[in-house]
């Protein structure tokens, strides 16, 4: 009878690995045609526009385009692009430090999330402009405001997105943990930080954006140095062209800057997507 | 009878099996669980002043080698009591002894199969079966070396690399199972380990687990709200009442060994499941 069966069971190997089902990966290259194609239109559109239009906020993008070669050819303008580096990655590496650790102990702590939350979601909310004649008051015009629009445009994201992460790991992992003997700290290590790495890497990537927001709005209303202050001066002599080649300066800044952390995150949390 | 058991025997994998005498020897070791009158509350919400009385004046010995089942209606406690023995979550009086000293915490004597599985999901196939190991301090190389030798017994080996989210539910609790006998426990805690898996999964990974346990004989204390399961893998079944929850009955198997799907047929296994549910229904009622 069953004897003749053939047992499922019985070979110490029931399965047969095929190969392993590998994630598309968010290639570049994949995306190039479609964005590509899209960018092309766009600069034609724009190009035609501002030729046949001849309106003085509308230059043609070769115009533009000139002017940012040309811009880009003066030492006092590559000088700026430098400072706003500067307080950019200054800013942001504050900004991470500060969130990661106030973030993770909200996360971790009831009591200090109790205390803190009401004024990290009411700062998140906040039109963080009008902080900056604060700033200005303490810190006068030095890198201290610079610096502290940064931050504060860029960590309260950070702050929320880690302490979410640091909740909402699965308890039940943990409980895993901790049955077979794991320490506090060998379960932080092992098991918090890493199922916490997706959510707080978005909340990094939110952050960046912002820290990109944060520094020219800050140059721009106060400071009067870096990119911002390009933008302001070229404003107030309504030279649109130069204001436009200064913007695109900017999103080129923050395109490279996200595309780090695209690569950072990307590394971390390649198991999670 | 003999003659199902006979062919039950030739269709087995060829794992070493203890003969009957050393069957018989193994089967009665010493106590290795003891729970002397344990009760469990847990208190309610804040808002609330109610307590739910988990477990009221549970008693039982779990002899080493030896297979024991527990089953009852839902809200029986019968996962809090293994989560006790497991020490995970503390109990309010009695005393819960393993292998004779009380339990006030995780120990390497004992490892926990979880009904979710509980993989870490960044984490490969050799790195899951591995953690437990790596919890210990045990160097990367040897842990490794030693996972590897409980992923060829789960049956898994060749996905060695693999992400647990590329596995289907029965393999990932492989895995589970693998993680939890690469520590060498002297007990293997099962929370309704296939609870999450399918029908036709499930009933092959209870001859897995019947034939893993043929050659590897842990003390098992096995979690389970399906009666065939509670009857096919126990040398006895812990029948529990639901609130408070308390020992109702201890019912024995006396079904011959190695078990398999032919077990199911007889009109041994037949009785042994009718009676528990017999007794189950007249528990649902009152």
């Amino acid at each position: 009878m069953a004897a003749a069966a053939p047992q499922p069971t019985a070979s110490a190997a029931p399965f047969d690995p095929a190969p392993a089902p590998r994630r598309p990966r968010r290639s570049l290259a994949r995306r190039l045609p479609v964005e590509g194609l899209s960018l092309l239109a766009g600069s034609l559109l724009w190009e035609i526009a501002g030729r046949t239009m001849d309106l003085p906020w509308l230059p043609p993008l070769s115009m533009i385009l000139a002017d940012l070669v040309t811009l880009l050819g003066q030492e006092s303008v590559r000088a700026n692009i430098l400072a706003s580096l500067q307080a950019l990655v200054i800013g942001f590496a504050i900004s991470l430090v500060f969130g990661l650790v106030v973030g993770a102990l909200m996360g971790r702590f009831l009591s200090v999330e109790a205390a803190l939350d009401i004024y990290v979601n009411a700062l998140l909310v906040a039109p963080t402009i009008i902080l900056i004649p604060v700033f200005f008051a303490i810190f006068g015009l030095g890198d201290g405001t610079r610096l502290s629009v940064v931050v504060v445009y860029a960590v309260f994201v950070i702050i929320i997105n880690t302490m979410t992460a640091i909740k909402t790991v699965d308890p039940a992992m943990v409980e895993m943990a901790r049955a077979f003997g794991a320490s506090e700290a060998f379960i932080i290590r092992k098991v918090m930080i890493p199922a916490s790495m997706p959510l707080v890497m978005a909340g990094v990537r939110l952050g960046l954006g912002r820290a990109v927001k944060g520094m020219i709005t800050g140059e721009m209303l106060v400071t009067f140095v870096g990119l911002g202050a390009l933008a302001a001066r070229f404003g107030s002599q309504f030279d649109m062209s130069k204001v436009f080649a200064v913007s695109l300066i900017v999103l080129i800044l923050a395109a490279v800057t996200n595309w780090v952390a695209q690569l950072v995150d990307d590394r971390l949390t390649r198991w999670a997507d | 009878m003999t003659d199902v058991t006979a062919a039950s025997t030739e269709t087995q994998p060829p794992a070493p099996w203890p003969d009957d005498a050393s069957l018989a020897a193994a089967s009665h070791g010493g106590p290795m669980i003891e729970l002397r009158g344990v009760s469990k509350e847990f208190l309610g919400d804040r808002s609330s002043t109610t307590t739910t009385h988990a477990l009221d004046n549970i008693s039982l010995t779990v002899n080493e080698h030896e297979f024991i089942t527990v089953i009852g209606p839902s809200g029986c406690g019968k996962t809090t009591l293994l989560r006790i023995v497991a020490g995970l979550i503390p109990y309010d009086s009695g005393q819960v002894l393993v292998k004779g000293k009380p339990v006030t915490g995780p120990g390497p004597d004992r490892a926990v199969v979880f009904q979710s599985f509980a993989l870490l999901p960044w984490a490969t196939v050799l790195e899951n079966v591995a953690f437990g190991l790596e919890t210990r301090g045990i160097p990367r190389a040897e842990r490794e070396e030693q996972a590897r030798v409980l992923i060829k017994t789960v049956g898994l080996a060749g996905f060695e690399s693999r992400l647990p989210r590329h596995l289907s539910g029965g393999m990932q609790q492989r895995v589970g199972l693998a993680r939890a006998l690469a520590v060498n426990p002297d007990i293997l805690l099962m929370d309704e380990p296939f609870g999450a898996i399918d029908e036709q999964t499930r009933r092959i990974m209870q001859e897995e687990l019947l034939r893993i346990w043929g050659y590897r004989r842990k003390t098992v204390l096995f979690v389970t709200h399906s009666m065939e399961e509670a009857v096919l893998l126990a040398d006895r079944v812990i029948l529990m009442s639901p609130r408070p929850g308390r020992v109702h009955e201890i019912i024995d198997v006396p079904l011959p060994r190695p078990r398999g799907r032919e077990t199911e047929r007889t009109r041994e296994f037949t009785d042994i499941k009718e009676l528990l549910w017999d007794k189950l229904r007249v528990m649902q009622t009152v």
